[in-house]
């Protein structure tokens, strides 16, 4: 395998006595689609929140692009190149699409406010360029038109979108969706499916997938990893999950001998 | 998906508006000069309409664009950033201090006398100008220290804090020692013997309030810097900094996810609002307003907070249209006399019932009015080249 952009290794936390997540290995090389299920509950979240810093794991380590961080703040994580969409959408509703955008090409570098307010020359160049970027990315997933609108006023489906246009805006290199397909329409999904891999194409990116939909999953998905309260009870290529006894199991319960006879 | 090759956006006119709304038109020297002229020509307008109206209004305007400079600055914090703070009437007392300290005891020292000098630009107009300066970067220095707790404090408890830090500063200006009286020739001499072991005890004339400040501030000084900070205030919010602030007020855990620096931002705000605070507080000090601790308290601080409110959290022509309506109405009020607040605070109670999100809400005056005009809906499909956004107006 070559180099890996994105490797956890063997990272867990505890709440209380509660074991969400223990012992998860995610091994992402760049141009996967790496797809993460289980039933609710099952700690895919959680791993997003441990990945990207919002929690501390406990044991284990995790390397992205060969720098370690797990002990960096969120803001120090998306800066390295990891970035995460929410479940729940966490969009910055009163600012406009395009400003939702903008925000997150500020990690990428900013001025400081003697030159935000003298409007420098670099500060004007780099305005400009972060608004052509966030364009660029916004045409993609076909927001391109709303780009003045207030996030809030924006339908449900074209959120999640703008969700992944946001995060895309600070070039990750790990790109963690959090059930980017919910909610949407089978159409929608298409070409939400297309748009993923389009832009993990384009710049080259690692995708790890939390999505309840497994037709998505296995259509698009080169590899799976699935959790049970919080242990990863199968990894391997969609084809090979599908028939794992265990996944099966956790997903539909034990086999009744009765009825299946 | 989308053929990006043969991008649209990249459209001159499109790009141009853009550059036309981020920088104002024109080169650097421009971008810099323009603002600068602008400033100066309403300090001069104003102070032409001072003096058609006469004295009386003349001096209601000074105050009217003290508190602009108040509200504007408390917007960042407020309006932008979305943290509450109460202490904003501190930040002007600290700022109103030391640039009275320090304007006083130059003149003092300097003239040997605290009257106003006569002329255009003079030296005691370079003392205000010091004093206002220093004041401010104390009042900043004091924003740092208070902006650090609100790293941990969300909501109602960095509320308390920052109403803690007015009342520490209104007790703490309450136990200065007696002002150097400039009439009596013996503590004039003892000054200037002794003048650093005179000011280390901080004459500040304790509870009666700091008198007889030099009154350099005249509507053109007043009014000039009043543009200029609302002039920083919108080249802040429209720019990267600026998006940062105000993602912070839409969500902290998505901001910060998206690599905002919760820590710089947050503190940043109450900086440089605290700075304008500062500036606002030495101006007031040079208009013949006798400084009081009283004016550290949360009074004045709700007043502020109450300007904020009424223009609308965010918006920065809310904020001054708030400063002159909640100056000059009192003022208009007077001859109601003892009816005068309870009209003020029903007054405040119906635009609050009618627009709850302030007079403009997060937005700009001027976005009020393309608001009105009829929108074309946005049909466009995906793949066609997207309606060229309306540009924003140039500060």
């Amino acid at each position: 395998m070559s180099r890996l952009l994105l490797d956890a290794r063997d990272i867990g936390i505890t709440f209380g006595g509660l074991k969400a997540v223990q012992g998860l290995t995610l091994q992402l090389p760049p141009g996967v689609l790496h797809g993460l299920i289980g039933p609710n509950g099952a700690g895919k979240t959680t791993a997003f929140n441990l990945l990207t810093g919002v929690y501390q794991p406990q044991s284990g380590s995790i390397t992205l692009d060969s720098t370690r961080i797990d002990a960096l703040p969120p803001h120090q994580i998306a800066k390295a190149g990891l970035c995460r969409t929410f479940q729940n959408i966490r969009l910055f509703g009163e600012l406009t699409v395009l400003d939702n955008v903008r925000t997150a090409c500020h990690c990428r570098g900013s001025h400081s406010i003697f030159a935000t307010v003298l409007r420098s020359g670099p500060f004007v160049r780099q305005e400009l360029a972060m608004h052509r970027r966030s364009m660029e990315l916004l045409e993609v997933f076909g927001l391109a038109h709303l780009a003045r609108e207030q996030a809030k006023n924006l339908p449900y489906g074209d959120q999640r979108r703008l969700e992944i246009c946001r995060a895309l805006a600070t070039q990750p290199k790990v790109l963690l969706l959090d059930e980017p397909a919910a909610g949407m329409n089978p159409s929608e999904k298409r070409s939400l499916a297309n748009a993923i891999r389009h832009i993990k194409d384009r710049y080259n990116l690692a995708v790890l997938l939390i999505e309840h939909d497994m037709g998505l999953v296995m259509d698009i998905c080169q590899h799976i990893t699935v959790l049970d309260h919080g242990v990863t009870i199968a990894a391997g290529p969609p084809a090979h999950i599908q028939n794992d006894p265990k996944v099966c199991e956790a997903y539909l319960g034990q086999p009744v001998d009765a009825v299946t006879t | 998906m989308a053929a990006t090759d043969t991008n649209p956006i990249a459209a001159p006119t499109d790009l141009a508006a853009h550059y036309a709304a981020i920088t104002g038109t024109g080169s650097m020297a421009l971008r810099i000069l323009a603002p600068i002229l602008a400033c100066l020509a309403v300090g001069l307008a104003v102070t032409g309409l001072g003096a058609a109206l006469g004295d009386y209004p003349d001096n209601v305007l000074k105050q009217v664009g003290v508190f602009i400079i108040a509200a504007v600055s408390l917007n960042i914090v407020n309006g932008f950033t979305g943290q509450f703070s109460m202490g904003h009437a501190g930040f002007m007392a600290v700022g109103g201090y030391v640039a009275a300290g320090v304007s006083y005891y130059a003149s003092l020292l300097y003239f040997g006398t605290a009257q106003a000098q006569d002329g255009l630009l003079t030296m005691g107009h370079v003392f205000m100008s010091l004093g206002v300066v220093v004041g401010a970067c104390a009042a900043a220095g004091m924003g740092y220290l208070v902006g650090l707790p609100s790293l941990r404090l969300r909501g109602d408890y960095l509320a308390i804090v920052t109403l803690g830090f007015g009342e520490i500063v209104r007790v703490i200006l309450q136990q200065t020692s007696p002002q150097v009286n400039a009439a009596d020739p013996a503590q004039l001499q003892a000054l200037r013997d002794a003048p650093f072991s005179t000011l280390i005890t901080l004459p500040f004339n304790g509870p009666l309030g700091f008198e007889a400040i030099p009154r350099y501030a005249n509507n053109a000084w007043v009014w000039a810097v009043a543009a200029a900070t609302c002039v920083v205030a919108y080249r802040v919010k429209t720019s990267s900094s600026g998006r940062a602030f105000l993602s912070i007020r839409e969500d902290e855990i998505a901001a910060r996810s998206m690599g905002i620096n919760l820590t710089r931002y947050k503190v940043r705000a109450f900086v440089l609002a605290a700075f304008f605070a500062g500036v606002a507080g030495g101006l007031l000090a040079h208009i013949g307003v006798p400084l009081s601790p009283v004016d550290a308290g949360f009074q004045r601080s709700f007043e502020i907070i109450i300007m904020v409110v009424l223009g609308g959290l965010g918006s920065i022509s809310g904020a001054v249209l708030a400063a002159v309506l909640l100056t000059v109405i009192p003022e208009l009020l007077r001859d109601l006399q003892q009816y005068r607040l309870i009209l003020y605070a029903l007054l405040l109670i119906l635009v609050m019932l009618l627009r709850p999100q302030g007079l403009f809400g997060v937005r700009e005056i001027w976005d009020l009015w393309s608001a009105k005009r009829p929108t074309t809906p946005p049909v466009t499909p995906p793949n066609s080249p997207p309606n060229s956004p309306p540009a924003e107006p140039a500060p």
